[in-house]
């Protein structure tokens, strides 16, 4: 069983309340959600909607086809009509035009959904009385359940499912982690991490700061770090960019850093509201010089909490730069999950710190006390060292998951991608003669990807990018090219059926 | 205790620089502070990049040698990180007023309990000589065949407009009044900027020398007075006269203040 609702309507009209009450009362109900946001970059008016994909089985995308359209304005009727599968349902804010229900208007639409899904009124009500403690909330969802007749019958089932963001996945992360100090300057779809961790700051006792931009955040991150705090920095490509040279500067001095990068949509200000999974090269290399750091790329929220705990523990114990690699479709899309993610991994520092000893940071090449040096000797002995260091980060993070193998693992047929469009590609390949490698550290990344690659028949890489740059890395380190390739690169995100469909064309 | 806070490294600025006297002035302040109690481990100091900047080679303290324009992120960062060490940035003009202006800006509005030093030299010595934004106009160097297109910024001012809550000039030759000076800026609890006239004895020469133009003030607390004094001097020649000592001074909350209210409150 797969519904999949779009919800719809201007900005600030509050469809966001509606899959949020809904999703909740869902995952109460034992079903599992991923809800889709799609919205342009503007504040009020305009038109934004959210797909909420509801499964008895775990779901992680959303399709193309609609079961049903709930309309908070008429342009979300006139510009999803065509998507209505036949016997799909139309909910439409008109109807409730004359009972003036003012801010209320998505309850009662959130109850008209509740009565067509066929769940329990109770768990509604009991939702919104956690929420709204008023009656006018409680009428107004009344009057959504009262005004449609059932149409899927949902019944009750066990599953224990929690909802995650991406971006309060991360935060949980790094939470996790005992991180002392965020530092970000705001910047879609990165911002969402930025919010989550200023409203926990007072009570994991953390520090959360905004300054002035970009360039500030990455020395200041790298001061805080020198001084003895355990300290993440967060940003999308454009500020990434400006942050590079501090990236450099990590290489030479060696002070733990945690980059969070969301990408969007470039070159320029781009798509910046849309998703896109362009910016891997970055991650990769960004920063001038030679030196060692980690790249991973989680795929959902619970491989976000462990992949951060992991960029966290990586950093401080390699004094490396670990770089946290998501997007707009990780960051802000909600998704639902029955599992719990591994148990954290303490992250101490053990480093000398100020305070407690004289200790030099420097970005000139160095002696062992962090004095400059230009002699030949000393420059080798410091290129020697990081090119070391990384080779030990390389047998270090054996220990973690660096790629995962889902779907049929005897099949000679292989899909091979990376971060958020997991959901998509675990959905599309259900019931087909598919395995997937999903790659999750990118740098260093697995000596098993080639070896897969070997055993199998058809290769096909999926991507959310114009030139397919999972496929680059890998042909860089196997020298094998990845001759089928699926690549998307209008700003959204892939949809299973579609996806699907894509994949079954290739022979 | 002098010596306690020196480094085997060799010294590379040029015979007669006086960032040497800078450096003395430097380990004079840090002995006394040290004498009175500080623990030299808790002083941690942020260099740019340029010849100011070779300071952190020479100075036996903790440090983060950092990159050019971004002394004071730096040390923001540090103060964020470990609110009790004792924070002070070096930084040359290019560095500060060219390459890292925004920071300069900002750092008076956060009010971070650190202290900025800005070696203003007038010039981008350790590239040979360009005009920074504090070189006078019609300034002639490969890079300014022509002369320097463009007039000087007035830092005092900018720090006054910008809301700093400790603002200070002084001579690098002149190590006792120089140290006095610091010694204040340390102890100033907020941000404090020091401006270090310093002549460079190899490039902006006709700037050199303005010895003579320079007198003392007592400690201002005056805003009025402070914006007077700012302008007496307008870094595009050698006229008027260039009063040195604290130009204003104010009590207010600090970052980290401000930070922990926040805290209780919520
Ligand atoms: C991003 C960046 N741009 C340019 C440089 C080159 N650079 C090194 S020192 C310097 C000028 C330093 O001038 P100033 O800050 O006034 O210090 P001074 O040498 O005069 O003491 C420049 C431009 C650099 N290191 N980094
Ligand atoms: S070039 Fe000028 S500032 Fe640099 S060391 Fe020589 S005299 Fe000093």
């Amino acid at each position: 069983m797969r519904l999949n609702i779009l919800i719809g309507g201007k900005a600030g009209q509050g469809i966001n309340k509606i899959s949020e009450i809904v999703s909740d009362v869902l995952v109460n109900y034992g079903y599992f959600i991923f809800n889709y946001r799609d919205y342009p970059s503007l504040i009020r008016g305009g038109h934004n909607f959210n797909v909420l994909s509801v499964s008895d089985k775990k779901v992680g995308s959303h399709e193309s086809k609609l079961d049903g359209i709930i309309a908070m304005d008429k342009k979300t009727i006139r510009l999803h009509k065509a998507e209505l599968k036949k016997q799909g349902f139309v909910v439409d804010f008109k109807k409730f035009e004359k009972d003036n229900l003012g801010r209320n208007l998505n309850i009662t639409l959130a109850g008209c959904l509740i009565k067509i899904l066929g769940i329990d009124k109770n768990v509604l009500i009991d939702r919104i009385k956690k929420e709204f403690d008023n009656p006018e909330a409680i009428s107004a969802a009344e009057r959504g359940l009262n005004s449609e007749e059932e149409k899927f019958g949902l019944r009750k089932l066990a599953s224990k499912i929690n909802i995650l963001s991406g971006s309060q996945a991360i935060s949980l992360g790094a939470i996790n982690s005992q991180m002392n100090i965020f530092i970000a300057y705001p910047m879609t779809p990165a911002t969402g991490v930025l919010h989550e961790l200023a409203g926990r700051q007072k009570k994991y006792k953390f520090k959360v700061f905004q300054p002035e931009n970009e360039i500030t955040v990455v020395n200041a991150g790298l001061g805080a770090s020198f001084a003895g705090s355990k300290t993440m920095i967060g940003t999308s490509g454009g500020g990434f960019d400006l942050m590079t040279e501090g990236l450099s500067l990590q290489g030479q001095t060696e002070v733990p850093l945690v980059v969070y990068l969301a990408s969007r949509p470039g070159p320029g200000t781009g798509v910046p509201t849309y998703t896109s999974q362009g910016d891997l090269d970055i991650a990769l290399r960004g920063g001038h010089g030679e030196f060692p750091r980690i790249v991973v790329a989680p795929g959902d929220p619970i491989e976000a909490i462990e992949k951060t705990n992991e960029a966290f523990y990586l950093s401080e114990k390699f004094g490396s730069l670990s770089v946290i690699l998501s997007d707009k479709h990780l960051a802000e899309s909600e998704f639902s999950s029955d599992k719990k993610p591994n148990k954290i991994i303490p992250v101490k520092i053990d480093r000398k710190i100020p305070g407690q000893s004289i200790v030099k940071a420097n970005s000139y090449e160095h002696d062992e006390f962090g004095n400059t040096t230009e002699d030949a000797g000393l420059t080798k002995k410091g290129a020697n060292r990081r090119i070391k260091k990384y080779e030990e980060i390389k047998k270090d993070v054996r220990k973690f998951e660096m790629i995962k193998i889902h779907g049929k693992k005897d099949s000679e047929n292989l899909i091979i991608g990376w971060g958020s469009t997991k959901g998509a590609i675990l959905d599309a390949i259900e019931g087909l003669d598919f395995k997937f490698l999903q790659v999750l550290y990118m740098k260093p990344i697995s000596d098993e990807i080639k070896k897969e690659i070997k055993k199998s028949k058809k290769v096909i890489l999926v991507e959310n990018n114009v030139t397919g740059q999972l496929g680059r890395l890998i042909r860089e380190k196997s020298g094998i090219k990845i001759e089928n390739r699926i690549l998307k690169y209008d700003s959204r995100p892939f949809r299973s059926d579609e996806l699907k469909k894509e994949i079954l064309k290739i022979k | 205790m002098i010596d306690k806070l020196s480094t085997k490294n060799i010294i590379t600025w040029c015979p007669g620089c006086p960032n040497f006297m800078i450096l003395a002035s430097v380990k004079k302040v840090f002995a006394k502070l040290i004498d009175s109690g500080l623990n030299q481990k808790d002083i941690a100091m942020v260099t740019g990049i340029g010849c100011h900047a070779k300071i952190f080679d020479y100075l036996n303290v903790s440090g983060f040698y950092g990159l050019h324009g971004r002394v004071i992120p730096t040390c923001l960062g540090i103060k964020l990180g470990n609110p009790n060490l004792k924070v002070v940035g070096f930084a040359g003009d290019g560095d500060t007023y060219a390459e890292g202006m925004a920071h300069f800006i900002h750092a008076g509005r956060y009010n971070a309990d650190m202290t900025l030093v800005v070696h203003d030299n007038q010039s981008f010595s350790l590239t040979t000589g360009q005009p920074t934004p504090t070189t006078q106009l019609g300034y002639k160097s490969k890079a300014s065949p022509l002369g320097n297109f463009s007039c000087p910024i007035n830092p005092i001012k900018l720090a006054l407009a910008s809301g700093v809550s400790f603002i200070a000039r002084t001579n690098a030759r002149d190590i006792s009044h120089t140290s006095q000076i610091l010694r204040a800026a340390i102890k100033h609890k907020g941000f404090s900027f020091v401006e270090i006239i310093q002549d460079c004895l190899i490039f902006n020469k006709d700037m050199n020398a303005k010895d003579k133009l320079m007198y003392e003030v007592k400690e201002n607390r005056d805003k009025k007075t402070a914006e007077k004094l700012a302008d007496e001097w307008n870094y595009n020649d050698k006229k008027g006269k260039i009063p040195i000592g604290i130009l204003y001074r104010v009590e207010k909350p600090t970052l980290n203040e401000n930070m922990r209210k926040n805290d209780e409150e919520k």
